[in-house]
């Protein structure tokens, strides 16, 4: 299948210290890519480059044929097609749930209000939100706020979906019910998926391929568990064992 | 000589005609300075990520003279007293543009002088309190807002703005309540706002104990409606 996404030699610094090294990495349309590495193996940083929250330092970014830094005024283009999750939900504060979701197709694919609240209640109800349309963000679990927070990504009806270490700042109890949704939406929608986590079984059951990372650059790849069961170098091996204690 | 409610009665007329030109004069002055202090608020940090994506090529130019010049502003009203900027803005403007080629004739009206301080002082101190505002929006909600595929106007108008200024609404009490107590500064030109008014009475009758009072318990009522009405504005909206 066509590739989605693709990195070209992408290098990434912040002053003279270069975090992404010469990444060369695609994603083929309707993948789900699991990201696993060290913190400050550049991770993170890597799939904020795809969206363009980080602007790659040189090298080349394709997202559905738009190239970077070439096209670098359609920006915009590439986040509508690109939905992004954080580790912080980052809910607008101000907004109620709907509001939250709503507000993308509303004010970026520019919908009528109703139209908009329509897509909004129907994503809630799908993420299993439907009584909690009017609450503020504020008034919401962590695990409510995050399942808020990806259908407010796929409001905007994005042909891709990031997440950046969902489940990463949840209460032990509350990563299942949004790995739940995680699933479902790569399962029931053939959604491409990028996905940073520490969730091991998230990344056998529903990863199509797995990469490990470490001090910016891909270290290993391949089908998750085959990945998992035969890390080739020491990196991952340590990193696993680090893990699997968890 | 003792305690006259008299001349508190007598003299109430021409105070409150004072009290009506300070308030006039704050409430033009305050106007204006949030029109000035939003412009060179978000112009201190025109082109940082505070407000959504760095910009390149000419913009980022344009951002970097925006920031100097807004900066440049801030400190040069900051930095001198508003009786300086009074007398300067009501003597030596006029004489410096009398002083232009083809011009004989300029007078500023001492009322207008009066509003445009307030106006330039308050944007100056209004601006650092716009700044600090925008740049507490905590930084995931900038990006969240981005990567929705918004426009700049629309993350600074819909997200950052509305939570921004929620948080400005305290500091900003702050500002308009020395505002208005700066106006009665403008007796050095002249204005006939309630110090000079409360000044003038003084200087016909000795009377200063009674119209001093007067004087200071109008500021307060005049404050206090102030502080009362963004305190209700800060009730209404919740702070996040």
């Amino acid at each position: 299948m066509a590739n989605i996404i693709e990195m070209k030699n992408v290098c990434k610094s912040y002053g003279d210290t270069e975090v992404l090294h010469n990444i060369d990495f695609s994603v083929a349309e309707g993948e789900v890519v699991v990201i696993i590495g060290p913190s400050g193996s550049g991770k993170s940083t890597l799939i904020r480059c795809i969206n363009c929250l980080e602007m790659i330092s040189s090298g080349e970014l394709i997202v559905d044929t738009i190239r970077i830094p070439a096209e670098r005024k359609r920006v915009r283009q590439i986040r509508l097609e690109v939905g992004m999750v954080f580790q912080q939900f980052n809910l607008f504060p101000h907004m109620s749930a709907l509001e939250n979701v709503a507000f993308g197709p509303r004010k970026a694919r520019s919908m009528k209000a109703g139209e908009a609240e329509d897509i909004a209640g129907e994503l809630l109800a799908k993420v299993g939100l439907d009584e909690f349309k009017e609450k503020l963000p504020g008034e919401l679990s962590g695990g409510q706020q995050q399942r808020v927070a990806i259908a407010r990504a796929l409001a905007v009806n994005p042909k891709v979906m990031l997440f950046d270490e969902p489940t990463s700042a949840l209460d032990p109890e509350m990563i299942g019910e949004v790995l739940d949704v995680m699933k479902s939406i790569a399962k029931d929608s053939g959604m491409t998926m990028v996905v940073v986590t520490h969730e091991m079984g998230f990344a056998s059951q529903v990863g199509d391929r797995l990469i490990f990372m470490d001090e910016g650059i891909i270290v290993e790849e391949g089908e998750p568990s085959i990945v998992m069961k035969n890390p080739k170098s020491e990196r991952l091996k340590d990193f696993l064992g680090h893990v699997k204690h968890h | 000589m003792g305690f006259e409610f008299s001349v508190i009665f007598e003299s109430l007329p021409p105070l409150l005609e004072g009290a009506k030109l300070t308030w006039i004069i704050t409430l033009a002055g305050i106007s204006g300075g949030m029109a000035i202090g939003i412009l060179a608020g978000l112009g201190r940090i025109a082109g940082t990520a505070y407000l959504g994506d760095e910009p390149h090529g000419t913009s980022k130019q344009i951002c970097f003279l925006t920031r100097y010049f807004s900066a440049g502003f801030v400190e040069s009203i900051r930095g001198t007293p508003i009786i300086v900027q009074a007398m300067f803005l009501y003597f030596a403007f006029p004489m410096l543009i009398r002083s232009l080629p083809n011009v004989d004739q300029f007078r500023m009206e001492a009322m207008t002088a009066a509003v445009i301080t307030i106006m330039v002082n308050a944007g100056a101190y209004i601006a650092e309190i716009v700044r600090g505002s925008v740049i507490s929006v905590h930084k995931g909600l900038v990006e969240a807002g981005l990567s929705l595929g918004i426009s700049r106007y629309q993350l600074i108008r819909y997200v950052i703005g509305p939570i921004a200024l929620r948080r400005m609404i305290p500091p900003l009490g702050n500002q308009f309540i020395i505002s208005l107590k700066d106006t009665s500064l403008f007796i050095v030109i002249g204005v006939g706002e309630l110090t000079r008014q409360g000044q003038e009475i003084m200087a016909s009758n000795f009377r200063a104990l009674e119209i001093w009072l007067t004087v200071a318990i109008m500021y307060l009522i005049m404050t206090t409606v102030l502080a009362t009405t963004l305190r209700h504005f800060e009730r209404k909206m919740k702070i996040f």
